[in-house]
């Protein structure tokens, strides 16, 4: 990476195609939003792949009812991290119950929405894009958000997915493309420190097909994203110190290289991660207590490592599932679908505590909690409060924001 | 997502026995694209020998390959020494070695397309020996009989045990194979109700995994009525599957995933395009091979709206390139690489198996893919007729830079490249040394004509 010069790199590009650059948008709409954006706030979202547990997560271990509906999977009074007198942490997350006590986690209670679907596509799909499966999906939230956001007079990308799944429907653009990220190291295109070969197939996959195929076109500009984002990226990894120790797992790994790039001056926006292995219908009790674990210490020092950084005011972690699990336990010490579950937003700035109320236990729906809380009303807070864009288009409906953050954020 | 429908295909023509002319011929590309899609790739000369041939007779012969029983024999020695590893990664190799080497192709890319569609993961399902189990019959089905294929499914432990009914007690029905079973292998969404879910869960209690092998346990089965898609009796597991089989939706669904998978994956077929091809499978029994056979033997085949009209997935696209040059490598190191790019065979993402398309897509995937050729190029394993890259290009009289890029066009490009990408690519080879020959590649490969099958 020696002889390496970006500049030649950037010079190279046209900015006349629709996707070129990172960013990728439109000149005009470069501008718009460069101005839209002022504060360089981050997002970074944390999906709970499969419909985490929320009642064994957020444990009412008050409520009688819990332990007779889970006489195998309740969680005892005593091993429950208190939140209050009703409420507890699952006994391994101490990573939360930590960041809670530093003011630095909001837990919002009963989120879901109406006319729940307990399929875990369909219920993530409509988590990503805001819409039903009767809607044209061609877009999702975050993608939408950025087109509207995202600072794009730099070349970083507006958002990364970390990871090597498909990438998050959420952060589907008609505008925009975004890198997936595995590991730096990974987004490093060998050959490319020749300069005769970074220039061929720099150019080679700038130069925009005219031919009428619209996925050669679609190919051609993630080519040439791709090529741009592996320059740059490769290039941050050696300003990174941290004197914070991640646990070693892998939603940690992927956290600390957000932080990495956010300690290079990135000017990401939004950055996508994701923990897999919520969906637990038999043998619950090891797997989801490996999962909190995970999650609550990843979190925990991701929080630490950006304070240290001295970027607490610009960093949110926003960590989601696409169902809570049915509140009666299965035969197969599992649970199966369900609907309604907590959501978390961690950082300095979030309203630290409890917000919404606990679903009854008592009042179900089909065995299901009824959720209090629209999980657009938090993205709708994500999108005002902390990112201070207009919501209603991008959520494609009107939604009250929930108070997730401190005033004047 | 994405779906852009298409109101313009008129079925009528897009289901009839192709016929050359001129705006679709009969050629080495469509040659080429027929290979590609009824399995992996071929070389330039067995691309030459089929464009000799009448196409649909080709077609024919290709669905009549067969495996000789010295391949199927090595095969099975090998599958024995994967189970034997007791590591389902090296099945995964298993599975590469054969899709590179197997003289029937289309066996395997139907088995690749079954795996994708009855999604189940070795991540969950650790045990080797019912993963092999598994893709033995999805491969001794393949081309079979849809209706018997989703029993056998239904049966199969690897199935059972990664979607947590192993044990399915009365008290407690486990709902999670009576949704996937409507959700992705028969109807789609939005045709059942939540509640049919849970009436059809009542049917498989009872089943379970006893010892590695299916069974049913009549104590814990709920005899009762139930009512399912408006139908009441006092249905068994069996029963419910027939009941799923025999809804509207189930030939429509299954056809529709045929057409994206072989044909194109835009536009989205629509309902007119789809229907001729799913009343034939409904009246067929849904059979697979005739309904396959009238896909591949096809006016829309072998159009444009066809060929270069798929994303190739890792496999297509990493075993293809291998296939076309008469390729051998580390199929351990090939599996692995293949799955970091998002197809890890035994271990689909999730249940609905790979979405494809434009998803394969993203910088991580492209920069992955493009590092892959030239590990593949560099790695002293990979032969290319058991030999170098350049022995193998000299043996086949491509003195010239030139010459290279036109031949791998001829037989690995479903899009042709632009003049101006030929001439840099040739700049970039020119010096005829090894190293130059990589570099070229490298670049030719990393096109993003390449990525399209």
């Amino acid at each position: 990476m020696k002889n390496f010069s970006r500049r030649s790199f950037l010079q190279s590009s046209s900015v006349g195609a629709a996707v070129v650059t990172f960013g990728g948008l439109a000149p005009s709409a470069l501008q718009a939003a460069a101005e839209a954006s002022k504060s360089g706030r981050i997002l970074v979202v944390v999906e709970l792949t499969g419909g985490n547990d929320g009642l064994n997560t957020v444990i009412p271990y008050a409520d009688e009812t819990y332990r007779k509906l889970r006489p195998k999977l309740s969680i005892p009074k005593n091993s429950v991290l208190r939140i209050n007198d009703e409420l507890g942490f699952h006994p391994s997350l101490r990573g939360f119950s930590e960041l809670l006590e530093a003011g630095k986690l909001a837990v919002v209670q009963g989120v879901g929405y109406p006319d729940p679907n307990r399929s875990h596509f369909e219920s993530m799909d409509i988590w990503q894009t805001c819409q039903r499966t009767t809607d044209v999906r061609n877009d999702g939230w975050l993608g939408r958000m950025l087109e509207e956001y995202s600072d794009s007079s730099g070349t970083d990308p507006a958002g990364i997915h970390l990871g090597t799944n498909k990438q998050p429907l959420s952060l589907l653009s008609r505008k925009l493309r975004f890198p997936s990220v595995r590991s730096l190291e990974q987004f490093r295109l060998q050959g490319i420190d020749k300069v005769q070969f970074r220039e061929t197939v720099h150019d080679l996959a700038d130069a925009s097909r005219d031919n009428g195929n619209a996925l050669l076109d679609f190919v051609q500009s993630s080519t040439s994203s791709a090529i741009n984002a592996s320059e740059r990226l490769t290039a941050t990894d050696a300003h990174y110190k941290s004197a914070v120790a991640y646990p070693e797992n892998e939603l940690a790994q992927q956290l600390q290289t957000v932080a990495k790039l956010i300690s290079s001056g990135l000017q990401t926006s939004v950055y996508y991660v994701r923990l897999d292995g919520f969906d637990t219908h038999s043998k619950q009790p090891d797997a989801h207590q490996a999962l909190l674990r995970q999650l609550g210490d990843s979190v925990n020092a991701f929080i630490a490592d950006i304070d240290q950084m001295s970027m607490s005011d610009r960093v949110t972690v926003m960590a989601f599932s696409e169902f809570g699990r049915r509140v009666a336990e299965n035969a197969s010490e599992g649970t199966d679908h369900g609907t309604a579950g907590p959501m978390f937003l961690a950082g300095s700035l979030v309203k630290a505590g409890l917000i919404g109320k606990q679903p009854s236990l008592q009042n179900l729906e089909d065995g299901d909690l009824k959720h209090h809380t629209d999980f657009r009303q938090i993205y709708a807070a994500v999108i005002e409060d902390w990112f201070q864009c207009k919501s209603e288009t991008i959520l494609k409906g009107s939604f009250a924001p929930v108070k997730s953050f401190v005033t004047n954020s | 997502m994405n779906q852009i429908l298409n109101n313009n295909i008129d079925p009528q023509w897009a289901w009839s026995e192709y016929k050359a002319n001129d705006e679709c011929p009969w050629n080495l590309r469509t040659a080429a694209h027929l290979y590609r899609r009824a399995g992996f790739g071929a070389t330039h000369e067995e691309i030459v020998i089929a464009a000799g041939k009448e196409p649909l007779a080709e077609v024919d012969e290709i669905f009549a390959a067969k495996e000789p029983s010295s391949f199927a024999n090595e095969m099975k020695s090998l599958a024995d020494a994967a189970i034997a590893s007791g590591n389902v990664r090296q099945l995964s190799a298993w599975w590469s070695y054969r899709m590179l080497h197997t003289p029937a192709q289309l066996l395997e890319k139907a088995t690749l397309f079954w795996h994708g569609h009855f999604a189940t993961s070795a991540e969950k399902v650790t045990q080797a020996k019912l993963m092999l189990t598994q893709n033995e019959l999805l491969r001794s089905f393949s081309i079979g009989d849809f209706p018997e294929l989703v029993m056998k499914v239904s049966h199969d432990p690897a199935m059972l045990l990664y979607l947590d009914s192993a044990t399915n007690r009365k008290a407690h029905p486990n709902e999670n194979f009576a949704r996937e079973i409507m959700e992705l292998f028969c109807l789609g969404e939005g045709n059942y109700t939540e509640n049919d879910i849970r009436e059809l869960a009542r049917c498989f209690t009872g089943w379970e995994i006893r010892r590695d092998e299916f069974r049913f346990n009549p104590y814990q089965h709920d005899a009762g009525n139930k009512i399912i898609f408006g139908q009441t009796g006092e249905f068994s597991g069996e029963d419910g599957v027939k009941l799923v089989l025999e809804q509207k939706a189930t030939p429509e669904f299954v056809v529709s995933k045929l057409i994206r998978f072989f044909v194109m994956d835009e536009p989205v077929a629509d309902e007119a395009l789809v229907a001729p091809l799913a009343k034939q499978f409904r009246n067929d029994g849904m059979r697979i091979e005739p309904i396959l056979k009238r896909i591949l033997k096809s006016n829309l085949f072998f159009s444009n709206y066809s060929i270069g009209r798929k994303v190739r997935s890792p496999v297509e696209f990493a075993i293809g390139l291998l296939r076309c040059l008469e390729g051998s490598t580390n199929t351990f190191a090939l599996a692995e690489a293949m799955q970091t790019l998002g197809q890890g065979l035994m271990y689909p993402p999730s249940v609905k198996g790979w979405d494809g398309g434009r998803t394969w897509v993203n910088s991580s995937t492209l920069l992955g893919r493009s590092n892959l050729i030239r590990n593949l190029i560099t790695n002293e394993k990979t032969r290319f007729g058991k030999q170098s890259l350049q022995d193998y290009f000299v043996g086949k009289e491509l003195y010239s830079s030139r010459s290279i890029i036109d031949y791998m066009e001829g037989i690995a490009f479903a899009v042709p490249i632009s003049d101006q990408a030929k001439d840099r690519i040739e700049s970039l080879m020119k010096p005829d040394t090894p190293s130059s020959l990589v570099e070229g590649f490298h670049a030719l490969c990393t096109l993003p004509e390449f990525q399209l099958g």
